[in-house]
């Protein structure tokens, strides 16, 4: 089924700024970002945000990840990706583990991560709500720590962002599990 | 009609709209096979395993592959703001999206042209973008875990990667407090089904049950527990159950089909799924009245 005829052009609102220290690298990019599908718009950011130069350009904070990944990729320079909400808090970094027996669950905002404890395989993931989250389901499970994909690497949202924070603490419980 | 609308894992599945069936361990939509995991594809199953045994219609399905890139999302916002109208559904589930706070604001402006206003329950992503546009008041059934509620009673955070630390370290004798929140902030449905150790219903703010048994408390590591909350509480809806009646059942269910099945923390979503037939047969006359089954049509 061919999706609908786009008729009207959406208003972007998408409650993330990229911050830059020159104009000339928020025009790069807003090219790189567009012609990658990314729904973007150059914006002043406001007076009380501004950081360097007077020109951001706005994303959707979700795609916060997929955008800092490919703008290093192709190495423009950002200052950093924050929220527009002034008063937003930080990104939160802050885990919670709990104990099943043989295995353990380490919990990141909205997501959590359950491996074995003896053989370090991810057995499972749950919570989130963006599309990448059930893909990066597909791709961790079964998969040592050691081994698997970072969800950082391969996903694109700031779901597949808390899962790397659980992903990297697992990571960090079970190898230091394993030092005598 | 209940129509079930997100993304699902499946690289270049086209925009996809048909009633689906179950074949084997997958759902099939328009020959398309879909996995039953973590997602969307979790929450048709568990209302399609309701609808069957109530020998229903089975729920309509707007699919599309998405891994996260967003163009996926982006086709069924806009299918359904151009075409909600003419579905008009009796029910309709917004589930895995990507957020999109504008396109979220349109489909609910879209909705307002449906000759009768469907059933309106959202999780997941479009739990988060119906929260973060501050358009929870136009929904019926929100299905938030408890990190989720907290993001719900956070009055700046657009994403839960955003609430705020205290809010995440909350315990759970403190989740009531977070209701008060939501509500307060008017970011919750008119319905919230809070799942976790303890499941909490709340209609308009006020507690009208909480469930806590059977205690399985590895159904929280097993990805897709709480998308099939979200398919059951649809489905009983649908059938014409009080909301509060649909969201305890749909709590009630999930949890005896984890003893079941008796899960650990690496079991599958569709090995619970699996158990909701047997789970139905024992125990859902007892929970519902609805006691005997004759070609749609139930009778207490």
């Amino acid at each position: 089924m061919a999706p609908p005829n786009r008729k009207q052009k959406s208003r972007f609102e998408g409650g993330g700024l990229v911050l830059f220290t020159a104009v000339r690298e928020a025009m790069e990019a807003q090219r790189v970002l567009k012609k990658t599908g990314y729904l973007v718009k150059l914006v002043a950011p406001p007076a009380e945000l501004r950081r360097g130069c007077d020109l951001a350009v706005e994303i959707n904070l979700v795609e916060k990840p997929g955008i800092e990944r490919l703008l290093d990729h192709r190495n423009v320079a950002y200052l950093s990706v924050i929220p527009i909400k002034v008063g937003t808090s930080e990104l939160l970094e802050v885990v919670k583990v709990t104990d099943f027996g043989d295995w353990l669950m380490v919990k990141a905002g909205n997501m959590k991560l359950t491996f074995d404890k003896e053989s370090g395989v991810v057995v499972n993931t749950s919570g989130g709500g963006c599309p990448d989250i059930p893909y990066l389901h597909a791709e961790l499970i079964s998969k040592l720590l050691t081994e698997a994909p970072r969800p950082r690497d391969i996903g694109f949202t700031l779901c597949a962002l808390m899962l790397d924070h659980a992903f990297e603490e697992g990571c960090i419980l079970w190898q230091g599990a394993r030092q005598p | 009609m209940m129509l079930i609308a997100g993304t699902v894992p499946v690289k270049g599945l086209p925009l996809t709209m048909a009633k689906v069936r179950a074949e084997g361990e997958s759902l099939v939509i328009d020959s398309h096979h879909i996995p039953c995991t973590q997602g969307t594809g979790a929450t048709i199953s568990a209302a399609l395993a309701a609808t069957d045994y109530l020998k229903l219609e089975p729920p309509q399905v707007l699919v599309v592959g998405d891994i996260g890139k967003g163009k996926g999302s982006r086709e069924i916002y806009e299918y359904l703001i151009q075409r909600v109208g003419e579905l008009s559904p009796a029910v309709l589930v917004l589930h895995y999206c990507l957020p999109d706070m504008a396109l979220m604001r349109r489909l609910c402006q879209s909705i307002k042209g449906c000759s009768q206003r469907p059933l309106m329950v959202a999780d997941a992503g479009s739990m988060y973008a119906a929260k973060a546009a501050g358009l929870a008041t136009e929904f019926d059934i929100f299905t938030p875990d408890a990190a989720e509620l907290a993001f719900l009673a956070d009055q700046g955070a657009t994403h839960p990667a955003y609430i705020n630390r205290h809010l995440f370290d909350t315990d759970i004798a403190r989740l009531p407090r977070l209701i008060v929140d939501a509500y307060r902030h008017r970011n919750a449905a008119k319905l919230l089904l809070v799942k976790g150790a303890t499941d909490y219903i709340v209609r308009d703010g006020d507690i009208l049950a909480t469930i806590a048994e059977p205690d399985v408390p590895e159904l929280e590591a097993i990805g897709g527990t709480g998308d099939s909350v979200t398919g059951l509480v649809s489905a009983f809806s649908y059938i014409g159950l009080e909301l509060h009646e649909a969201a305890i059942i749909a709590a009630k269910t999930n949890r005896m089909a984890g003893k079941f099945a008796s899960v650990t923390p690496a079991a599958g979503v569709r090995q619970i799924i699996g158990q909701f037939p047997s789970v139905f047969r024992e125990y859902l006359c007892h929970w519902s009245g609805v006691c005997h089954v004759e070609g749609g049509n139930y009778h207490d």
